[in-house]
């Protein structure tokens, strides 16, 4: 009983009483990020989830119309080939993820072993400068190489091969392929900065252990680098995996999906179904489902980041 | 002499004739000269807004000369709106390319917002902006309003830029700029001695020199002609028509294939597309329409506006099918003199050969949330845009009008090289618009997708695009409730 009364002496009356000073702090800290997140994040995507059961287009003139699950099956039923865009992204996905991992990983040994070399600071700067152009600049700029009339890369090949000028953007057989180069182009420097800095995250201590005790180089690999850096560069494999799930800024000056479908990705299809189709209800069921892909697919990267913690658990 | 006096002055009038004269005289001339400004001085008091300042937004197209226009002349209006209704205008601009103007006119009107308060709209776009109420029904504005009752050149400025739904009497718009497709043509090759005997010698015809010649050539015939002017090792091509899958580019180009061959596009009173626009004869049109690519410059398929503006400024083609209303770029100071703009050749043969190509052209819309003021203010800049020295200035600038009156005047052909054919294919029957439906961007974006992967070869066969594009087409009317007839069975199997 006394101990109860001691315990609430000094203690300001209301809400601010059941709080002490540390646990205030914290809340005032995380409040404004807090209200930020529900009123720009949690709000939109419950309306968006709210919107994906109605049939509601924005030039029709009427009002939502409740369909429970229509869109759902509707998408479902391949309404307007969305299993083949799906099937164009993933291809989109891996294949460049994969090539841009690995250059971005060879260029960041190459760099991270060869810290004396004459024009590094320049060499890596340039290097860095395709990823902090906006995708839409570097897609008007490559739709003006790749131009057979105008294009330098038609007038470099026929100088030096004497080659016909190729269509690469309107030809079905090129236009991915040559898409996929450009976001390859624009976004192996930041895997290379990620290697980078994975790299620079591995104790200088270890490394130089494990050459004492000559460790083969692959051993060092596995069991120093690998350990160690991990973490960062499978954040950026995540994160180059979810913003090319995402890409769509590079594609519209290029191709704008075509020729035909042949680059209509994904978040082509929802730009086109959401911001010139209007249909509000439809796209923003495509856009859950989205949501639910790229939360899988971030999943899966935290499960492999977490499974030799798990294991040893 | 004093009884006389007396009587002819009468009672309290003491006042000689002379004088009186002289009086009237003065009071008269005081009158006629002094008229305008009372007229003017009135006219200020009259008008609600006299001694106000309103500030305006237009929302146009960037990149778009006559849109362009329409801003650049907003200055003129407000001088003449401070001198005549006494109040100040001041004009911002917002402008968006085609292909996302109405993204952004839609996003902003959709919150009844006033941010634009006129908007040059693409002439397709009327049923969408109209159906939600997003813009000012204006029949009755035009029925209050004699200076909006206009003659206009043509139906088809009615049709194209006014009316939703089609066939309505329902008007929305105002046009801002009309345009059609012309063949811009290079003249000074065609008047070199050297290329027309190597053209006799080869075709056994002469090459065509005139516009009248152009008025009479088909397809068939100047199909002659752009082969004969392909020549890949100097870097010259035929001619250069739009492929691209961006905005409407290659419909716009792909339909004067269809219609003047006897197609149809679609029904617009039942909203049937399925058995009218997947047609054999359409399918045929689809096939020659691609069949022109081999006169064409390797990159055809990527090219709207712009490129070829490029392909032809730079001397790459021989002729160009493009927009009169891009004219000025089209004519450079460098090819004036080379460059002759004529209609476009029909299709078909004999007398049964017929042109009707794509209308283009752009509306003004006004935004129906306008408060009174800016909503008085447009209805001022409607009546000032369409006075006759208004538009006889927009036509100087490089514009194309469309009321009779400017249109008739004998000297519009001499204002612009491309005026009169401008005006030869705003005759009845010679263009047309599609589609004012407010499902059109939903229903172009497919049929983008469907005709440039046939054009692209990505689809073999022109059949299986229009399939695609009818059964997709009449699913997106049906769901509507525009169409009366779902998509059939067969439907369901169709894809690209």
């Amino acid at each position: 009983m006394s101990s109860m009364h001691a315990g609430s002496i000094g203690r300001k009356p209301g809400i601010a009483g059941m709080f002490d000073y540390r646990t205030r702090l914290t809340i005032s800290l995380l409040a404004p990020v807090l209200l930020f997140f529900i009123v720009f994040n949690t709000i939109p995507t419950l309306w968006l989830l709210g919107l994906s059961f109605y049939n509601y287009s924005l030039t029709s003139g009427m009002p939502p119309e409740f369909i429970g699950f229509r869109n759902f099956v509707q998408i479902f039923n391949n309404r307007n080939g969305i299993w083949f865009d799906l099937s164009r992204t993933f291809l989109f996905v891996g294949l460049g993820v994969t090539i841009q991992t690995s250059l971005g990983l060879l260029l960041g040994f190459l760099f991270w072993g060869s810290k004396a070399m004459p024009g590094r600071r320049i060499a890596l700067t340039m290097l860095f400068t395709p990823m902090v152009l906006t995708p839409v600049a570097t897609g008007t700029f490559f739709r003006f190489i790749y131009d057979p009339d105008f294009g330098v890369l038609n007038s470099i090949l026929h100088g030096l091969f004497g080659m016909q000028p190729i269509a690469f953007l309107t030809n079905p057989a090129t236009a991915y392929w040559s898409v996929l180069a450009v976001d390859c182009w624009m976004w192996t420097p930041f895997m290379t900065l990620m290697t980078l800095a994975a790299l620079g995250s591995v104790p200088k201590a270890e490394l130089e252990a494990a050459e004492v005790d000559r460790i083969p180089w692959h051993k060092r690999l596995t069991l120093v680098v690998w350990h160690h850096g991990k973490f960062i560069l499978m954040l950026g494999v995540l994160l180059r995996t979810i913003d090319s799930f995402k890409t769509l800024d590079l594609i519209i000056p290029m191709t704008k999906g075509g020729p035909g479908q042949a680059t209509r990705l994904v978040a082509m299809e929802l730009n086109k179904q959401a911001f010139e189709s209007f249909n509000i209800g439809w796209s923003s069921a495509y856009s859950v489902l989205l949501l639910l892909v790229s939360i899988a697919m971030t999943s899966v990267f935290i499960y492999i980041l977490n499974l030799r913690r798990r294991r040893r658990a | 002499m004093k009884k006389f006096n007396d009587s002819y002055r009468g009672p309290g009038l003491a006042m000689p004739r002379r004088t009186l004269l002289k009086g009237g005289a003065i009071a008269g001339l005081a009158g006629i000269v002094g008229a305008p400004f009372i007229n003017r001085l009135h006219a200020k008091e009259a008008h609600p807004l006299a001694g106000k300042k309103i500030d305006m937004n237009i929302l146009g197209i960037a990149g778009w000369l006559p849109s362009s226009l329409g801003v650049k002349m907003s200055p003129i209006f407000a001088d003449y709106v401070k001198e005549r209704f006494g109040y100040e205008v001041s004009f911002g601009f917002a402008e968006a390319p085609f292909s996302d103007l109405f993204q952004k006119a839609a996003t902003s009107l959709a919150t009844k917002s006033q941010e634009y308060n006129i908007i040059i709209s693409d002439s397709q776009w009327l049923g969408a902006l109209a159906k939600p109420g997003w813009i000012l029904k204006l029949n009755d504005v035009i029925a209050k309003n004699k200076e909006l009752q206009i003659d206009w050149y043509s139906n088809t400025i009615t049709e194209a830029y006014q009316v939703y739904p089609d066939g309505s009497k329902d008007l929305w718009g105002l046009p801002q700029e009309g345009d059609t497709i012309a063949l811009f043509v290079r003249k000074d090759m065609l008047a070199d001695p050297k290329e027309q005997q190597a053209f006799q010698a080869k075709y056994n015809a002469k090459l065509p020199q005139t516009f009248e010649d152009f008025e009479n050539l088909t397809m068939t015939e100047f199909e002659k002609v752009a082969e004969f002017f392909t020549r890949p090792d100097k870097q010259l091509w035929g001619t250069a028509m739009q492929y691209s899958r961006v905005y409407d580019f290659c419909t716009c180009y792909l339909y004067p294939f269809m219609w003047s061959q006897g197609g149809e596009v679609w029904d617009p009173k039942t909203g049937q597309v399925e058995g009218i626009l997947n047609s054999a004869t359409n399918a045929k049109a689809m096939e020659q329409a691609k069949g022109w690519l081999k006169y064409q410059p390797p990159g055809a398929l990527n090219y709207g506006i712009a490129e070829e503006i490029d392909v032809f400024t730079q001397g790459k083609v021989f002729s160009c099918f493009q927009w009169a209303a891009v004219g000025l770029a089209m004519i450079t100071p460098q090819n004036k003199d080379k460059v002759m703009v004529v209609p476009p050749p029909k299709h078909g043969t004999g007398a049964a050969a017929k042109r009707i190509y794509t209308v283009g052209g752009q509306p003004w819309v006004i935004n129906a949330f306008n408060d009174e003021a800016k909503m008085r203010v447009a209805l001022d800049f409607m009546k000032w845009w369409y006075l006759p020295e208004t538009t006889l200035e927009f036509a100087k600038r490089g514009g194309n009008p469309c009321d009779k009156a400017t249109l008739s005047n004998p000297n519009f052909d001499k204002i612009n090289p491309w005026g009169r054919a401008y005006k030869y294919m705003l005759e009845p029957g010679r263009s047309r618009d599609f589609w004012h439906d407010p499902k059109y961007s939903e229903m172009l974006a497919l049929q983008q997708e469907g005709f440039t992967s046939y054009m692209t070869g990505q689809t073999a066969s022109a059949t299986q695009a229009l399939d695609y594009i009818a059964c997709g087409q009449q699913q997106i009317l049906h769901d509507e409730g525009v169409a009366k007839t779902a998509p059939s069975g067969k439907c369901s199997s169709v894809s690209l």
